[in-house]
């Protein structure tokens, strides 16, 4: 049975007929609504009515019923993350231990105190979002979300959708939200469970995939709504861009690339361990760095937008650069039995094996060293003296380029530095400000401990901004 | 022991006088595997990046006994070191692949220890699948002239049937410089379009691109003499802003009054030698074999044949002299007949440089030969990560572009 990619308010229901199955290259097949530009139009009417009720409720009956369901999501005994599981393993392309860190993970964060935490840092009295209240300075602010957002999803990563989709009810906007192909199962039940568990909230939602050879409906879509959130490549956000009315704002989460920096405070031989609390300023072992980037570069399989394409790694550590790279492998080595990799496409494979052939060729020629799971699992480690950043081919493929200080690697970052958002860092010791003024100065959003690499606090700024700022506009009452 | 040029030249030799049997020559599985590991254990021991390449992969070359045992480089290594047998100083030739990555070692280089075995190979090839009717046809070639471009594999090539296939008529519209040569080309074909004698149209899908734009823009139209015909190569992969197929042929159709059924695409890479192409106007079949173990042998490809024009049944096939396998992109095992996955050629005529080639490609076997699949471009980019299209495009050694 193709996985039904759909979920619809319940005051819009699909007809007979008004279906089709669609397979697409290895992944199994969807069946998804065949809407008529017309059929949508009144879908989105459909959801502009909802948005009247779902204005009424308090923010805090939204995070109930989001609650609810993320609670479900995590319930190993409920029939939901089952169904949750099963989807994200076949249509994400991933691995069943995969799938379950991270619906654990993702669910997690879609819990009450996370989500509260979040609504406290973008909004020091989310109250606003009830009414108005008093400001800070005098007079009164509210802040509303848009009516109606249109949020496309990118579907490299499994749950990304579904972030999205909270992030916008919790501003009560309606949401119409088209998942990326690889993230439709998990989006369509969470809103179906939604919609259970709060009619008055998932009524304000419809979740429908489309090809994207029916521009047509998108275009509707864009047209129609009154704020587009866009997870995408860069073509696809040009093109979403150029479709949008010019009064339509845009919030827009492009391609980025991660990356690793380990100093020689993180390179120790032995188990020293002290308390210093900052970001990156912890003495660590070399062999405990190696296992933190292998797990940052194993989660999603390197498609998430917080992975490392490569390692800086400082020379002069107790465990030098070369060694660090071989203790990576190891550790990559290692993940494939606790996370292992998902299946390997043919056009992910094809770069992959040059990238392989091409440094083995080169280490036959006494340049750099390469590492990799041979016909066993895709990861490979290319130790690169004098490499330049490049965005990796993934599927946990990662460069590793000594340099002499950690600040050393701003002026190579330069060419990247529209696209470079999280920096995984460890023991930087002395060299921490000067690189950390410098990431800051190219644009990164996001610098962690390297073992917290995979997942973002809820109140992160996505991308540089605040993810609920984002999606309201606000009112001011100004005093007397 | 002897010489690494005597070696060489026995072999080249031997492979010249089969591949001057045609591709239409016999050529027993035993035959091919004795001269493919002969040409493997050469070029072990006389390129010495491709030895040490073979024995980090763990391989003896003297232990290999099966063809299907040797290890296929992959392309873009012809960008991280000169990969000839002998002193790449005295290659004949140097190509070097059109696209760029932006990084390091930007272009893949071929370094020619033999021009004869190039020409050994494409000429038969080209006649067989271009020209199987007869004499070969003045060629107007969307390319540069040889001369003017000694880098480009393609140009040679079409320098090389211009002669010895065309009888020396023809000419090249491409301006290293300046790109295409409109006006001159317009003239060319106004010329051929008021005669008897059909012509051959030969470039690549981008140039082609370039004239239909042009030339819709103009109002330029001919219906070229019936028996023309269009041999057009390396636009499927490589440009992210390709012309779906069938608008191109639909507009080749249009602008040049030639039908699809004399429309062959050739597949063709800087780093092989030899030659793939649709048996279009050559009827259809192929070596082929239906799974690893099994005898290879001429095959028809029926499926094919009745409706050759038609897009959708089209396949590429090689000469004898190479077999293609499709291999798993993991494991680098083959794939069963007709499941996706890497093209990987051995080509007796890359004897002097590396003969086990794993391309960048993506494509199935077919009976006969195999469908040329490149990246599916309906489907959504995996990789959330930067560009991935850019970087996968960018990174394709595609010789065709200009």
């Amino acid at each position: 049975m193709p996985f039904e990619a759909w979920a619809l308010p319940w005051a819009f229901r699909i007809r007979e007929n008004e279906t089709t199955i669609w397979g697409e290259g290895d992944l199994p097949p969807l069946e998804y609504p065949r809407l008529s530009v017309d059929r949508l139009g009144q879908l989105l009417s459909t959801l502009r009515d909802a948005r009247e009720s779902l204005s009424r409720i308090p923010v805090g009956a939204v995070l109930t019923a989001v609650d609810q369901v993320a609670r479900r999501l995590h319930d190993p005994g409920d029939e939901l993350r089952r169904r949750a599981l099963e989807g994200i393993e076949a249509h994400g392309g991933v691995s069943e231990p995969m799938a379950e860190e991270i619906l654990t993970r993702m669910a997690r964060d879609w819990t009450r105190p996370p989500l509260e935490a979040l609504l406290h840092a973008e909004f020091r009295d989310p109250g606003v979002l009830d009414g108005l209240r008093p400001s800070r300075i005098g007079g009164e602010v509210r802040a509303l979300g848009y009516p109606l957002s249109f949020n496309l999803g990118a579907g490299t990563v499994p749950g990304v959708s579904t972030t999205s989709l909270i992030r916008s009810l919790l501003v009560k906007s309606a949401v119409l939200l088209k998942p990326g192909r690889g993230d439709v199962p998990l989006s369509v039940l969470f809103a179906r469970a939604l919609e259970e568990a709060e009619p008055q909230v998932g009524g304000a939602v419809a979740v429908a995939y489309w090809p994207q050879t029916q521009s047509e409906l998108t275009e509707t879509a864009l047209k129609a709504a009154d704020l587009a959130v866009v997870y995408g490549g860069d073509e696809t956000v040009a093109w979403v861009r150029s479709h949008l009315p010019p009064t339509t704002p845009l919030v827009a989460y492009r391609h980025r690339m991660g990356v690793g920096v380990v100093g020689r405070d993180g390179l120790m031989g032995g188990g020293e361990v002290d308390l210093a609390r900052r970001t990156g300023g912890r003495r660590a072992n070399a062999v405990e760095t190696a296992r933190s980037a292998a797990r940052a570069v194993a989660v999603f399989d390197q498609r998430g937008c917080v992975s490392p394409h490569l390692f800086f790694v400082e020379k002069g550590g107790e465990t030098g650069p070369e060694a660090w790279a071989e203790h990576l492998s190891r550790a990559l080595e290692g993940m494939e039995e606790e996370l292992p990799s998902g299946p390997v496409s043919p056009e992910d494979g094809s770069v992959l094996q040059q990238v392989r052939g091409k440094a083995e060729l080169e280490e036959s020629r006494g340049r750099g060293r390469v590492f990799h799971g041979g016909s066993a699992a895709p990861w490979t480690v290319l130790f690169e003296p004098g490499g330049r950043p490049e965005v990796s081919c993934l599927n946990r493929t990662v460069k590793v380029i000594p340099v002499g200080r950690v600040a050393d690697i701003l002026p190579s970052l330069e060419p990247w530095r529209s696209h470079l958002q999280t920096v995984g860092v460890a023991g930087l010791g002395g060299g921490r400000p000067e690189l950390l003024e410098g990431l800051a100065r190219l644009g990164v959003s996001r610098v962690v401990e390297m073992a917290r690499v995979p997942w973002p606090s809820p109140w992160w700024h996505h991308d540089g901004s605040g993810p609920l700022q984002a999606l309201v506009r606000w009112m001011d009452v100004e005093e007397g | 022991m002897i010489g690494e040029v005597e070696a060489f030249q026995e072999l080249e030799t031997q492979i010249i006088r089969l591949l001057e049997g045609g591709v239409d020559g016999p050529l027993s599985d035993a035959e091919f595997n004795d001269l493919a590991l002969r040409v493997f254990r050469f070029q072990c021991r006389c390129v010495p990046a491709y030895r040490a390449f073979v024995t980090r992969r763990g391989l003896d070359p003297d232990g290999v006994s099966r063809w299907e045992e040797i290890p296929h480089l992959p392309t873009r290594a012809f960008k991280a070191a000169p990969l000839m047998a002998g002193d790449p100083r005295e290659a004949e030739a140097v190509f070097r692949t059109s696209g760029t990555t932006g990084g390091e070692g930007a272009r893949g280089e071929h370094y020619i220890r033999s021009l004869s075995l190039y020409r050994a190979s494409l000429l038969p090839n080209f006649q067989a699948h271009v020209f199987p009717d007869g004499d070969g046809l003045p060629a107007l070639a969307l390319l540069p002239d040889p001369a003017e471009a000694p880098e480009s594999s393609l140009s040679y090539m079409l320098g090389e049937v211009r002669r010895d296939l065309c009888g020396g008529r023809g000419r090249f519209f491409v301006d290293p410089e300046s790109g295409l040569r409109a006006g001159d080309f317009l003239q060319a074909l106004t010329e051929a379009e008021g005669t008897d004698d059909p012509v051959l149209l030969a470039g690549t899908a981008f140039a082609f691109v370039r004239w239909m734009e042009e030339a819709e823009k103009e109002g330029w139209r001919v219906h070229l003499p019936e028996g023309s015909r269009i041999m057009e190569t390396g636009g499927f992969k490589g440009r992210s802003r390709t012309v779906p197929r069938e608008v191109l042929y639909s507009g080749l159709e249009n602008l040049f009054g030639v039908p699809r059924t004399l429309i062959v695409n050739e597949y063709g890479m800087t780093e092989l030698l030899s030659q793939f192409y649709e048996p279009v106007l050559a009827g259809g079949g192929g070596w082929s074999r239906r799974a690893e173990g099994e005898g290879w042998r001429k095959v028809r490809n029926e499926g094919a044949d009745p409706a050759r024009g038609a897009l959708s049944g089209r396949y590429h096939r090689g000469p004898p002299w190479v077999r293609t396998r499709v291999l798993h992109p993991l494991t680098l095992d083959p794939v069963p007949a007709g499941e996706a996955g890497l093209l990987a050629h051995l080509d007796l005529a890359n004897l002097g440089s590396v003969s086990a080639v794993l391309t960048e490609d993506i494509g199935r076997l077919v009976p006969g030969g195999f469908r040329f699949q490149g990246r599916n471009p309906g489907a959504e980019p995996r990789g959330c990560s930067l560009a991935m299209e850019d970087f996968l495009h960018g990174a394709r050694g595609g010789r065709g572009a200009i």
